[in-house]
């Protein structure tokens, strides 16, 4: 227990000396917000309805999307896996603490955004205090699953950079952050669904009371609640199964393309829906 | 009779279709300093990291303080301390946070005075990725030694190391020794293999050519002493002079390579010679065959 406390305060303090990392945590999500809180609300008031779910599920992406898979691929490149290994750390440690520390700065983030987003632009506040918690939550866990799976399965920081953007672009653009999934042509609506972001959306919708998108209004958003929830099964399940302490050991693993599972319950959404 | 702490029966490593060691045995006593020497692709490092847990054997079996490293990494951690050829720390972990942070895993106390006895004390406050390539070995030297174990791996220790740091690593190898550490290190410095280790296995495309004492293994290669003359006029560079216990080895710049059987007349003739050609000596080098010279005769012909 207290190697774990020791490695998290550790991971947590690196979050604000590490240059790329405190970029990714609070430089970059933070200043998008106050641009796009200014420049948004004022061209389209109804932003106000989504701003601070959303600003707060950027922050997410940016440190889950942008810094996870880099800090895992680097590492094991880098060999500190293997100092981790011969030390004792465990792997469940070097997958979990990473999560658990940004979880920490996320937090601190998401304050921010809600009390900045309330106050300065009028953004609307959560109904459901509890409920938002629980959407922030489990679109933080969908978030940092992915990124952790991207971080074991890419076979190279630039690979790692490549699929995280596949991911993270459209989410910006199709998840519901801007502009409401529901007023999206139909086939984009359909594709929409295939990224964790609109289903996150429609948890601070549902569950927090906000806004007007898929599932606004309409109670518990059971069907992206469980979409969510395989997804975080799924992703950190696959990184705890695809897990390589070294680079060198073995040969690119085709193990890798099992990372793909990971996806499944996005295509089934995009296919049922 | 003093038992093994470390014992290797068959080993065999693959990597592909290439096999990288094959049926090795060896066995390392408690206590000893115990070097593997071989050229590049000899096999040196898949041996010490499958002991240390980092790779799996596809034959044989190894046993490190009792434990088959591929079975048991987590137990064998405790007992084991590695300084690796490759590896690296957080680039943002400080000195005093990595052994902290390490410690903690090993369920020890930070050992602060390592830091100061391998010269890092001025660094305690650096991150890793600020300290020079031998403060980064000095520290893992540190970290590898802290929770005191039992047994001891280090990879090429002193590449990179200036030679104060070199010397300091020797001492605290030595001083290991006198504690009861058993220390396996794969180096190509037959000079430090020669001045630590109690006894050592050269390595040969993954097979075993030879294992002993330096003592050992240098008396079963060639007996020749070796002896260099230098003169100011260099008669012996310029003309074919024949000496009855020396027989000519070759020409290297103003040097007269000869090589002896009996060392202490070929010298009295040399000299003899000169004197009477009126040629004064410069330079007179009498040398017993080395642990180098006898890798490079086992080795000829093999390196990767």
């Amino acid at each position: 227990m207290n190697a774990f406390l020791h490695h998290f305060a550790y991971d947590f303090k690196t979050g604000i000396r590490d240059r790329s990392r405190l970029l990714m945590f609070y430089l970059f999500p933070l200043v998008f917000f106050f641009l796009v809180g200014g420049l948004m609300t004022s061209v389209n008031p109804g932003f106000r309805q989504t701003m601070i779910p959303a600003m707060v599920l950027f922050a997410f992406m940016c440190a889950a999307l942008l810094n996870l898979p880099s800090v895992l691929v680097g590492a094991r490149e880098s060999g500190v896996f293997r100092s981790y290994r011969i030390n004792g750390v465990p792997a469940a440690s070097i997958l979990s603490i990473p999560v658990l520390g940004t979880a920490v700065h996320m937090l601190i983030v998401a304050v921010i955004v809600s009390m900045a987003g309330a106050r300065i632009f009028n953004g609307a506040a959560p109904a459901a205090a509890a409920g938002f918690v629980l959407a922030a939550v489990l679109s933080y866990a969908a978030y940092a699953g992915i990124g952790v799976l991207i971080g074991v399965a890419a076979g190279s920081g630039t690979a790692s950079i490549l699929i995280a953007q596949l991911i993270y672009i459209p989410s910006i653009i199709l998840g519901g952050l801007m502009v409401p999934t529901s007023i999206l042509p139909g086939a984009l609506q359909r594709i929409s669904f295939l990224l964790p972001a609109t289903h996150c959306m429609a948890l601070f919708n549902g569950l927090g009371g906000i806004g007007a998108g898929p599932g606004s209004g309409a109670g518990i958003p059971w069907f992206s609640l469980g979409v969510l929830a395989a997804s975080v099964v799924l992703s950190f399940g696959l990184a705890a199964a695809l897990f390589q302490w070294d680079t060198r050991a073995s040969q690119p693993s085709r193990k890798a393309f099992l990372a793909i599972v990971a996806a499944a319950p996005y295509v089934a959404a995009a296919i049922l829906r | 009779m003093v038992e093994s702490i470390v014992s290797v029966r068959g080993f065999r490593k693959c990597y592909g279709d290439t096999v990288a060691v094959k049926d090795l045995t060896f066995d390392v006593k408690k206590g000893e300093i115990f070097a593997l020497l071989g050229p590049n692709g000899s096999g040196k490092t898949s041996t010490l990291e499958s002991l240390e847990g980092l790779r799996h054997p596809e034959g044989g079996s190894l046993s490190v303080a009792g434990i088959d490293p591929s079975r048991q990494p987590r137990k064998l951690s405790s007992l084991i301390g590695v300084q690796l050829q490759t590896s690296a720390l957080p680039p943002a972990m400080t000195v005093d946070e990595a052994m902290g942070f390490f410690a903690s895993y090993h369920g020890v106390p930070a050992r602060q005075d390592l830091v100061a006895k391998l010269g890092l004390e001025e660094k305690r406050a650096v991150q890793y990725a600020k300290l020079s390539a031998g403060q980064q070995r000095r520290l893992a030297l540190a970290i590898a030694v802290s929770h005191d174990p039992q047994v001891l791996f280090l990879d090429e220790p002193t590449a990179g190391l200036d030679v104060q740091s070199r010397v300091d690593l020797h001492a605290m190898v030595r001083e290991l020794r006198e504690k009861g550490t058993t220390v396996l290190l794969a180096t190509h410095d037959m000079a430090e293999a020669e001045k630590l280790a109690d006894r050592a296995a050269i390595l040969l495309r993954g097979e075993l050519a030879a294992i002993g004492s330096p003592r050992q293994l240098t008396a079963a290669g060639s007996r020749k002493t070796r002896i260099s003359v230098s003169t100011e006029n260099g008669r012996l560079l310029s003309e074919k002079v024949v000496f009855p216990d020396a027989s000519l080895q070759g020409k290297n710049e103003e040097y007269v390579l000869y090589l002896s059987d009996n060392p202490g007349k070929a010298v009295a003739a040399i000299i003899a010679w000169l004197e009477q050609a009126g040629d004064p000596l410069v330079d007179l080098r009498v040398e017993r065959p080395n642990l180098e010279e006898r890798f490079l005769e086992i080795t000829k012909g093999a390196r990767t």
